[in-house]
């Protein structure tokens, strides 16, 4: 039933979203080209100038808007879910920093050994690497306990942080890495869209398929052991996953905080902990979060959207701290 | 035999926890293993989980290597209710029992009526089921503890395992569980294997005990074998006195104040005498000695109360066979007994024909200036069984010089003042 919700509103949130920007597009020619392209109507009578508006700038933008969203949305449940805590989030823990780390030094330094995935195969590496250490500087025995997990998070982001500030130094081109980083979509196209669509679908669906291993896991991983789950293969599988569809959205758009953290929370709010339901619905509305986003920071000058979702993901980071602080 | 544990040596790290256990456990049992904190219980319990991987040995049922099979089979088969319950997520009851279905569904496989239809007979059968839908985060733990091991039924295992199952709950739930874990073993026929903290919880359920202390098994077998009160003191190091219980004819074991330490007091070298009884001796006689006076005790029944408290604080006691009168011989013991000591205290026992002759013995002990405290809290009246023939002789007692008393701080300043 949510999910039919969801999907009506993202319709809506499509056809909106495409008319906001700099040049108003009204929402009926949206419609009307749309559904000229898709063969469902025949009556196309659209001005050139918004054909190019709504086809070559707002759609892919708005389209790579949904798979960010989706992918930071679905990176951030299974970390939550993996470490049993709502305050786990690939930004928080450093996973996008590592990712920003990695897609930066192959903007400096590599030639693009692997042409256009170069960049997000680097960004992978530098998720991977960065999951992994900060999961086992902050194990304690075969426990990772909340506090020494976002404490390390937080040191390895620094120090990653301290490392691409050092490589902005030496660059020569600083500008566009400076505003890549910021995080914004304006240089969308549909290459981009075109070569994220499959891993993220394929990600997403990866990662769906453990929903009731991760739903075992928040009773404990000795419960979900004795439930017949390979907890420890379980674990590395989601690792892996939640940096690769992280690296895929940061290679793309820079780091963009915050997703991973609130929607995953909110849509537990709204439909429970089951990952079932959890997935899909945190997936959508990641998508829609980051689609109307990306749509004010186009209308406040292609502000970097980056900083529009720290505005919202920073008051309620501290409100999910206050609240853990009440409950003790 | 359906569950054998063969020469099990569990380490962490380097550190060797279990050293060679060995037991077994059939089908429709339900098996306790006791122990105190650190002896390996928990540890044992996990092993036989397979949290925790032996280094040394095997676990086999029906024959089959337990270590040898897959996660999912392994958990058709083996169910375990962890120590702590507590879940953070608010799912449904019904949700939490659910999860019991998991090895046996597909991953992406939906639960199908029937598997509801498990689930809620285990809620049923646990007493849960009217709280199925309720958010497990707003139970209390006696309610999540049923909703976990109703999780734990349907998974239909063979076994399951349960580490302290009622601690942390109050009396009401102890027992509702521990019936619970009765029920599934008589009728459900299931191996059950429960670390259990209380003793007497643990004799009162469980068909077979298993001592632990050190990772080794110190004791196995009956109630009746393992709970001893030399077994309790070498493992838990407390003194106990273990009794059968009146109503259910189970073990009953209950504590005893510590050691007692021979302290020297200026008190120290009085030498007190109790004539007693029934038990009306007992906690004089602990307090004395805690006060560091020598005590002596005469004539009491064997297996009486007081007979019991004075062996154990290792007090000289003079007594008589079992619901038998005073004999010619138990008196003169008892007169020659009296005659070491410096002050002599009749306690407030009833009397009847068989511990008359007590009565005459403080008579003597007067007649030889010992100081006779007559502790009188009930009137002799009352506690007189021989037609006025105590308290005709009582009467002479107090004519004669006995001190009335009527409490123990009195007694205590009696003595003192001695």
């Amino acid at each position: 039933m949510v999910m039919v919700y969801l999907i009506t509103i993202l319709s809506f949130t499509i056809v909106l979203t495409t008319a906001i920007g700099p040049v108003y597009v009204p929402p009926l020619e949206i419609v009307s080209l749309l559904g000229n392209k898709l063969h469902l109507l025949e009556n196309a009578s659209i001005p050139q100038k918004y054909e190019v508006i709504i086809l070559q700038i707002r759609l892919p933008r708005i389209f790579l808007g949904l798979l960010v969203g989706l992918s930071l949305a679905t990176a951030g449940t299974t970390l939550q879910g993996l470490f049993k805590n709502p305050m786990a989030d690939p930004y928080i823990i450093g996973i996008a920093s590592g990712a920003a780390v990695g897609a930066v030094f192959s903007m400096l330094i590599l030639p693009s050994f692997l042409f256009i995935y170069t960049r997000p195969f680097m960004a992978f590496l530098g998720a991977m690497f960065t999951t992994f250490l900060v999961y086992n500087i902050a194990r304690v025995g075969r426990r990772i306990p909340v506090d020494t997990l976002l404490l390390t998070g937080i040191a390895i982001s620094l120090f990653l942080g301290a490392v691409l500030s050092f490589m902005m130094f030496v660059a020569e081109d600083l500008h566009s890495i400076f505003f890549w980083l910021m995080g914004g979509f304006w240089l969308a196209n549909w290459t981009q869209v075109k070569i994220s669509i499959l891993p993220v679908f394929f990600s997403f669906f990866l990662i769906y398929i453990f929903a009731k291993d991760l739903n075992a896991m928040l009773l404990g991983e000795e419960s979900a052991q004795t439930l017949g789950i390979n907890v420890e293969n379980v674990k590395k599988i989601l690792l892996v996953f939640a940096a690769f569809i992280t690296a895929i959205a940061v290679s793309f758009v820079g780091t963009i905080g915050f997703v991973g953290l609130i929607i995953p929370h909110i849509t537990r709010i709204l439909v429970g902990p089951d990952h079932r339901i959890l997935f899909p619905a945190s997936a959508l509305v990641g998508g829609i979060f980051l689609m109307w986003t990306d749509a004010l920071a186009r209308l406040l000058g292609e502000m970097p959207v980056g900083i529009i979702t720290a505005f919202f993901g920073a008051p309620f980071f501290i409100y999910l701290l206050r609240e853990r602080k009440g409950k003790k | 035999m359906p569950l054998e544990i063969k020469d099990v040596d569990t380490y962490y790290g380097s550190v060797k926890i279990l050293d060679s256990i060995n037991f077994n456990a059939s089908h429709g049992e339900l098996l306790g293993i006791i122990g105190p904190n650190g002896s390996g219980k928990t540890t044992l319990l996990r092993t036989i989980s397979r949290i925790l991987k032996p280094k040394v040995g095997a676990i086999l049922l029906e024959g089959r290597d337990v270590l040898e099979m897959g996660y999912r089979e392994f958990s058709r088969i083996f169910a375990a209710v962890p120590q702590d319950t507590t879940i953070n997520f608010d799912f449904s009851a019904l949700d939490i029992v659910l999860m019991g279905r998991n090895p046996h569904l597909g991953r992406l496989e939906l639960e199908s009526e029937k598997d509801i239809e498990i689930a809620r007979r285990s809620m049923r059968l646990t007493n849960c089921w009217e709280f199925a839908e309720r958010p497990i985060t707003e139970l209390s733990g006696g309610e999540r503890q049923l909703v976990i091991i109703a999780r734990a039924l349907t998974q239909e295992p063979k076994v399951l395992l349960l580490d302290e199952p009622t601690s942390h709950l109050d009396i009401n739930y102890q027992i509702e569980i521990m019936e619970l874990l009765k029920r599934l073993t008589s009728e459900e026929k299931l191996i059950v294997i429960a670390v259990i903290h209380d003793l007497n919880l643990a004799a009162r359920y469980c068909d077979r005990l298993v001592l632990l202390h050190d990772g080794k098994i110190v004791s196995l077998g009956t109630q009746a074998e393992v709970l001893t009160a030399e077994n309790i003191k070498n493992t838990f190091g407390a003194d106990v006195i273990v009794k059968k219980h009146a109503l259910t004819n189970h073990c009953y074991v209950s504590p005893v104040p510590s050691p007692l330490k021979r302290q020297n007091k200026t008190e120290a070298g009085l030498t007190v005498h109790l004539i007693c009884g029934g038990g009306e001796g007992a906690s004089l006689m602990h307090e004395l000695a805690k006060k560091g006076y020598k005590v002596s005790v005469g004539v009491v029944n064997m297996l009486d109360t007081d007979y019991e408290v004075a062996k154990l604080l290792n007090i000289p006691v003079v007594t008589e066979a079992p619901y038998s009168p005073i004999s010619e011989e138990a008196f003169q013991a008892h007169l020659a007994v009296v005659d070491r000591a410096n002050v002599v205290v009749l306690c407030n026992i009833p009397f009847g024909f068989g511990n008359l002759r007590n009565l005459e013995v403080a008579e003597r002990a007067l007649e030889r200036n010992k100081p006779l405290l007559v502790f009188e809290a009930t009137r002799i009246e009352k506690r007189d069984f021989t037609n006025g023939e105590a308290t005709k002789r009582f009467i002479i007692l107090k004519g004669k010089g006995a001190i009335r008393v009527k409490n123990q701080e009195e007694v205590f300043k009696a003595i003192g003042q001695l």
